[in-house]
């Protein structure tokens, strides 16, 4: 099995295409925070393997993350980061009271920030099966506290099985002109990254 | 996990100065270093010679090459064999090495793609144990991710997992 390659024209498709994605993802948190919440397309990386953990800010950070699966033949996973005190600040947001400051994340707060992450995966996986034209199949949001470079090597995990450079788009988000230290990957895995390149050429 | 485990966990695992082995990267460092790695269902393999204060760290990502290109570390039988090479430059030869293996976590509670990380310690066990090299330590598996840190001083291997006390093997 070989790995779809990306030239620079390929490159320049999967960026438009992860921008439509992110500003549809983008438009449902604004509706979902009230207008308080957006996000915009940072980078659609392909990087080697190993620069994985080091090329993002969440390498050894220890953040509340929220994943999503995509199950079936086409597979990724899209992953929500925070920091502890963001996390906070976004639950208390869509709860409509003040940052919790006690020891445990309650129900309540955990099945906010899940749902968030819902609304961003399920944005995301609208943009991409219109494009390709076939149905993908988000898992229940999973909720964790962990080294943010462990997660995203799980989730490059599919794409490392087959080659040694890995495709990753990352966004960044805003509350109104402040920058939040908040963070969406996603992270396709071999087939559907084959899927979507084939779309792609295709489509040139 | 309550907030004030995760709180204090991350003012324990503060970001560390020294170069992080990445995924499929294997590393040798001598006493007074130390090196590092974070891992989630990959595997670290530590190659330790006691006398000569001498240690390695490969982040081993997949059980087996099958022939396939790629770094060194990324495989767990071309990893051992590059470790080794590397190690028997600075005169740390496989007769005065011990083993520690630790990572391999199925992360996301088993529900993630590819939960590699039991084959990936069975297959460095297996040859391990084929060149004689004997495994002192193992600290394998549980559901999340570990930030690891060799000490070439001492040959311990730090563990730091969220939520949980640091463990030393």
């Amino acid at each position: 099995m070989n790995a779809p390659t990306t030239n620079d024209r390929t490159q320049a498709l999967l960026h438009e295409l992860f921008a439509k994605a992110t500003n549809t993802a983008s438009e449902s948190l604004h509706g979902w925070t009230s207008g308080q919440i957006t996000l915009t397309l940072d980078e659609v990386h392909e990087l080697p393997l190993e620069e994985v953990s080091a090329q993002f800010a969440a390498d050894e950070d220890m953040l509340t993350i929220i994943v999503l699966t995509l199950q079936g033949e086409l597979g990724g996973q899209i992953i929500l980061t925070f920091d502890n005190e963001n996390g906070r600040e976004l639950a208390a947001t869509l709860l409509n009271r003040t940052p919790s400051e006690g020891d445990e994340w309650a129900p309540l707060e955990i099945s906010a920030l899940k749902e968030t992450g819902n609304i961003l995966a399920c944005a995301y996986v609208h943009s991409i099966s219109d494009l390709i034209g076939q149905k993908l199949v988000p898992s229940p949001p999973h909720f964790v506290q962990d080294f943010g470079a462990s997660v995203l090597q799980q989730a490059v995990m599919a794409q490392a099985m087959v080659c040694d450079r890995i495709l990753v788009g990352s966004t960044s988000f805003q509350r109104g002109e402040t920058e939040l230290n908040w963070r969406v990957f996603f992270v396709p895995d071999h087939n559907l990254l084959s899927e979507i390149h084939t779309t792609l050429e295709a489509a040139t | 996990m309550s907030s004030a485990v995760a709180q204090t966990n991350t003012q324990k695992t503060a970001r560390k100065t020294e170069p992080l082995v990445g995924m499929g990267q294997t590393t040798v460092v001598t006493k007074p270093e130390t090196t590092r790695a974070v891992l989630g269902s990959c595997v670290g393999l530590v190659l330790y010679h006691k006398r000569l204060g001498i240690g390695g760290l490969a982040h081993v990502v997949l059980p087996a090459s099958e022939g396939r290109d790629g770094l060194p570390g990324k495989f767990a039988d071309t990893a051992l064999p590059h470790m080794l090479q590397s190690l028997a430059k600075l005169q740390a030869h496989s007769s005065g090495l011990v083993a520690k293996l630790t990572g391999g976590a199925n992360m996301f509670g088993g529900n993630g793609p590819i939960q590699i990380g039991d084959s990936n310690a069975a297959a460095l066990r297996a040859a391990l144990n084929e060149l004689k090299i004997p495994i002192v330590a193992e600290h394998l598996g549980g559901s999340k991710g570990r930030r690891v840190t060799l000490d070439a001083a001492t040959g311990e291997v730090e563990i730091e997992i969220a939520g949980e006390e640091t463990t030393t093997i």
